[in-house]
C-alpha cells in the first residue's frame, strides 16, 4: 500500500499540475509491479531494432549497444550536444558522424542506403518539400512506392483528416504556421508506413501550447501505426508523457535505460537523475561527505515550503534556504536560493524549489524548508 | 503633397527620361528614312516607315547575323546552365579535398579579361576545324561563363537546407527523381537568373566573337560594325538593327525579373 501510493505520489509531482499528462503518468501505475526499476528481462528480447558498438561522435572511445522494444516508443532522453541528431540519423542511415552496426530484426541495415530501410523521420526543423503543395508532400514516400493514384489519394486523405490539415491540401508549406508544417512532415512520415519511426524533437520548434496540444495526438497516433519509435527530446515531461521506454544519454554515450517511472524512481547516478528532473535536481550540502563516489540529492518538487505538512513521516530534515529570486508560472511556484546545512557558508548549494499551487515568497526571504528523508537519492557521482 | 515630395518626383523623372532618351532617339532613327534623318531635327518623326525593319527581316547579311548570334548564345547558355547544375550541387553539398581552392580557381578565371584567350583560342579552333562556328564562340564564352554560373548557382543551393535532400533519400526517391522533380524545382529562380547572366555577357560580349568567326558565323554585332556601304552609312537600317539587338535582352529580363530581384538581395549577383 505504501508502494502505491508513494508511486501515485510521485508521479503526480513529476509530470506537474497538468490534468491531462496526470492521466497518462497514471497508467504507468499499472506497469509499475512487472519492473519496478529496472527493465524486464523479456523486453530485450522483444526489442526490434538493435544498435551495437555505437559511437555518437567520432572522438567517442567507447561504443555502446541498445535494443530498442519491438511497437514501443522509446524517448531518447539527453542534453544539447549529448548525440541525439547523431543516433537518429544513425538509425536513418544518413551521413554522420556516428558509427555502429544497426539491425533491424534479422536483417543488418548497417550497409543499406535509407531509400532501402523502411525508416521515416520527422526532423527537428519543419523540412518539407517547399515547391510541392500539402497534399503532394503526404503523397510523396506513397509515389517514392510505386502506388497508383487513387490509393495515394484515399491514403492522404485519411492522413490529412487524422492530423487535421484537410482544409489545406491544396497550400504551399510556405503558407503554412509551423504547427501546420510540422504536422504536414508528421504526416508524411507516417504516410511511409514504415517499421521504424523516428523522431527527432519534432516539437521543440513550437510554441508551449501547441506542444502539449500535439504530444497528446502524437501518443495516439504514434501507437496506432504499430511501428517501433524512437523519439528524442531534452525534456523528462515528453518522456513521462509518451514513452514506453526511456534511454538516457550523457556524455555523447548511453547512460540508463528503462521505463520512464523505473529511471525515475531509481535513477543509477546523478547525471541520469539531472536528466530525468525538470529542473535538475538539488544537491545536498556537504553531499559527497560519505565518500568521493556518492552523493545526496533531492528533487525541486519534494522539498517543502514552510506551512507545508509532513504527513505521516518520521524523519524530516530542514535547510535554511535564501530566497534569490521566484517564478510563477500560474499553477506552479519556482523558488531559486542557496541553501546551506546549518549556516556554513563554505558548502552553499543552489537550489529550485517547485511546488503546486501560488505561494507568497519574497526574495531575499529566510526559509525553512522541510525534506522528507525518504525522499532522498542517494546517488553514485557518475 | 507638399514641396519636398513634389521635388523628389521631378528628379525621379528627369532620371528616367535620361534613361529613356537614348533608347527612344535610337527608335526614331529605326522609324526614319535616310533621308529625313540627314534632314530637319525632329523630335516624333513626322512620316515614319518600318522600311529598314522590313530591310532587316529580308537581307540575309543581317538577319543571318542575329540567327548567328542567337545561335551561339543559346548553345553557350545551355552548356553552361547544364556543366553548373552538377557542380554547383556538389560544391554546395559535399566537401573533398580542395574543393574551396578549386571553387577559388573557378572564380579567378572569370577575373581575366577575354583578350587575354584570344590567341590560345584562335590558334586551337583553326587546327581543329572549329574557326568560323557558332560552337567555337560559344565554347570560349563558356570559359566565362561556366565559372560565373557555377558561382551563382552555389549560393542559391548552399540556402536551400540539406534535410530536404536527407528527407528525400528517407521518403525513398532514387538521387535522379530528387534532383530533376524536388531539387531543379526548389532552385527555378536561380537557373533564370544564370540563364540571365550568362545570355547578356555571350549577347554582348564583341572580341571572341569577332575574332573567332569569319564570314560563315557572323554575329550581328560584328555586321553592325561594318555597315558602311557603298552609298554611305546607313543610319535607319543601323538603328532598326541596334531595336532588335536590345529586345532580346529585354525579354530575358521581363520573364526573370522577379527571380533577379531576389537574387540581388542575396548578394551572389
Amino acid at each position: 500500500m505504501r508502494g502505491v501510493k508513494d508511486l501515485v505520489d510521485h508521479t503526480i509531482l513529476c509530470v506537474g499540475a497538468d490534468q491531462s499528462t496526470v492521466i497518462v503518468a497514471l497508467k504507468y501505475g499499472s506497469i509499475l509491479p512487472c519492473c519496478p526499476t529496472s527493465p524486464c528481462a523479456n523486453h530485450a528480447a522483444m526489442s526490434a531494432l538493435n544498435v551495437k558498438d555505437v559511437r555518437l561522435f567520432q572522438e567517442a572511445t567507447q561504443g555502446f549497444d541498445h535494443g530498442f522494444a519491438a511497437g514501443e516508443l522509446t524517448v531518447v532522453l539527453g542534453g544539447n550536444q549529448s548525440g541525439k541528431t547523431n543516433l537518429c540519423r544513425l538509425l536513418a542511415g544518413l551521413p554522420t558522424q556516428a558509427s555502429g552496426e544497426v539491425w533491424y530484426q534479422e536483417q543488418d541495415w548497417t550497409p543499406l542506403s535509407p531509400q532501402k530501410r523502411s525508416v521515416a523521420v520527422v526532423f527537428q526543423a519543419f523540412v518539407n518539400y517547399p515547391n510541392w503543395t500539402v497534399a503532394q508532400n503526404i503523397a510523396s514516400p506513397l509515389v517514392a512506392q510505386q502506388l497508383d493514384a487513387p490509393e495515394r489519394e484515399r491514403i492522404v486523405a485519411s492522413l490529412a483528416q487524422t492530423l487535421g490539415i484537410s482544409e489545406l491540401l491544396q497550400r504551399l508549406p510556405s503558407e503554412l504556421s509551423g504547427g501546420q508544417q510540422q504536422r504536414l512532415a508528421i504526416a508524411r512520415a507516417l504516410a511511409q508506413r514504415a517499421d521504424v519511426l523516428v523522431l527527432d524533437e519534432p516539437l521543440v520548434n513550437l510554441d508551449y501550447k501547441l506542444r502539449e496540444a500535439l504530444v497528446l495526438e502524437l501518443k495516439t497516433l504514434l501507437a496506432e501505426t504499430g511501428a517501433t519509435v524512437i523519439y528524442t527530446s531534452t525534456d523528462p515531461r515528453d518522456a513521462f508523457a509518451l514513452g514506453d521506454q526511456v534511454l538516457l544519454l550523457h556524455e555523447q554515450s548511453a547512460l540508463q535505460s528503462g521505463t520512464p517511472l523505473g529511471l525515475y524512481l531509481s535513477p543509477k547516478c546523478l547525471a541520469a537523475a539531472h536528466l530525468m528532473s525538470d529542473p535538475g535536481v538539488n544537491l545536498l550540502p556537504r553531499a559527497n561527505f560519505n565518500g568521493s563516489e556518492q552523493c545526496s540529492a533531492i528533487r525541486p518538487e519534494h522539498v517543502l515550503l514552510p506551512g507545508e505538512t509532513v504527513q505521516d513521516c518520521t524523519d524530516t530534515i530542514s535547510f535554511h534556504m535564501r530566497v534569490d529570486s521566484v517564478e510563477r508560472s500560474g499553477d506552479e511556484t519556482f523558488v531559486h536560493g542557496r541553501v546551506s546545512k546549518d549556516g556554513e557558508l563554505q558548502d552553499e548549494k543552489h537550489w529550485v524549489v517547485r511546488r503546486p499551487g501560488m505561494h507568497g515568497v519574497s526574495v531575499g526571504q529566510m526559509l525553512e524548508l522541510n525534506v522528507r528523508g525518504d525522499d532522498i537519492l542517494n546517488l553514485a557521482l557518475d | 503633397m507638399n514641396r519636398r515630395s513634389r521635388l523628389s518626383r521631378w528628379v525621379l523623372a528627369a532620371y528616367c527620361v535620361y534613361l529613356i532618351l537614348p533608347l527612344y532617339w535610337l527608335l526614331t532613327l529605326a522609324l526614319r528614312s535616310n533621308a529625313d534623318i540627314a534632314g530637319v531635327f525632329q523630335l516624333v518623326p513626322s512620316n515614319p516607315t518600318l522600311a529598314n525593319f522590313a530591310e532587316i527581316l529580308s537581307n540575309p547579311v543581317w538577319y543571318e547575323g542575329f540567327v548567328n548570334s542567337l545561335s551561339y548564345v543559346l548553345l553557350n547558355t545551355l552548356i553552361s546552365v547544364f556543366a553548373a547544375l552538377p557542380a554547383a550541387y556538389v560544391f554546395s553539398r559535399y566537401r573533398f579535398l580542395g574543393d574551396r581552392q578549386l571553387f577559388f580557381w573557378l572564380l579567378t578565371n572569370r577575373m581575366a579579361p577575354p583578350a587575354v584567350f584570344l590567341l590560345p583560342f584562335f590558334q586551337l579552333y583553326s587546327s581543329i576545324g572549329l574557326f568560323d562556328t557558332p560552337l567555337a564562340v560559344a565554347l570560349a564564352h563558356c570559359l566565362f561563363t561556366v565559372p560565373l554560373s557555377v558561382w551563382i548557382l552555389e549560393g542559391f543551393m548552399s540556402g536551400v537546407p540539406t534535410e530536404i535532400d536527407d528527407m528525400a533519400r528517407i521518403d525513398g526517391h532514387s538521387f535522379w527523381f530528387f534532383f530533376t522533380r524536388i531539387f531543379l524545382p526548389i532552385n527555378r529562380g536561380a537557373i533564370g537568373v544564370t540563364v540571365f547572366f550568362c545570355f547578356m555577357f555571350s549577347w554582348v560580349e564583341l572580341l571572341l566573337a569577332r575574332t573567332l568567326t569569319g564570314s560563315e558565323a557572323k554575329p550581328i554585332v560584328v555586321v553592325m560594325t561594318r555597315t558602311v556601304s557603298a552609298s554611305g552609312m546607313d543610319w535607319g537600317v543601323l538603328a532598326a538593327a541596334g531595336i532588335f539587338t536590345v529586345l532580346p535582352g529585354i525579354l530575358v529580363v521581363w520573364f526573370v525579373r522577379q527571380h533577379l530581384v531576389k537574387g540581388f538581395a542575396l548578394g551572389r549577383v
